[in-house]
């Protein structure tokens, strides 16, 4: 099984459009800036055919250290999922 | 925010023509749904990565009727937010 990164994404748009790499990857990070503000800022982000990230926030909960057996207060937080749309989820799981 | 969105600040902030924006756009979607479609993982690194799950199909029951149902094996992307993407968020 191989990963894609960033590189390979940059290479992807690429080969179809016609813009030089370092102009590309620009773009990438570009879109990646808007898509983690947005994500912060209206706690959501729909991408129709792909899916939707979502921030919510989980309440401060009660934890413990396992190693020390320490009971911490965990503070408040964000947290980001991702929902998969109706049509990715098909394309991944044909009939 | 929704995809023509993205578009248009990407548009705007590069001041670059909105069809072209949509290209890129879409080519960067098309590239991680493919990879994810192949069963490849994707990492993109100061957002996050994602990998394909596999689930198992098994025999299952209607909780209202009791009527036995198969359900089938699936495929779903699990996404992991990477660390710089987590404090960006709570801070």
């Amino acid at each position: 099984m191989s990963t894609l990164t960033k590189a390979g994404i940059v290479d992807y748009i690429y080969e179809r459009t016609e813009s030089n790499r370092a102009e590309i990857k620009d773009l990438v990070e570009t879109i990646l800036d808007i898509m983690k503000s947005s994500v912060k800022k209206d706690h959501a982000l729909l991408i129709s055919g792909f899916g939707k990230f979502e921030a919510y926030d989980k309440r401060a909960r009660k934890g413990r250290n396992p190693q020390t057996s320490q009971t911490i207060t965990l503070p408040p937080r964000k947290v980001v999922v991702f929902r998969l749309s109706r049509k990715f989820r098909s394309e991944l799981n044909p009939s | 925010m929704n995809k023509s969105e993205l578009i248009k600040a990407l548009s705007e902030q590069k001041k670059m023509h909105v069809d072209d924006a949509t290209k890129v756009v879409g080519a960067f979607v098309d590239s991680i749904k493919e990879a994810l479609l192949r069963g490849d993982r994707v990492e993109i690194r100061g957002f996050g990565s994602f990998k394909i799950k596999d689930y198992e199909g098994y025999t299952g029951r209607n909780p209202k009727t009791g009527s036995v149902v198969q359900v089938r094996s699936k495929k779903l992307p699990f996404f992991r937010p990477g660390k710089e993407l987590k404090e960006y968020i709570n801070n």
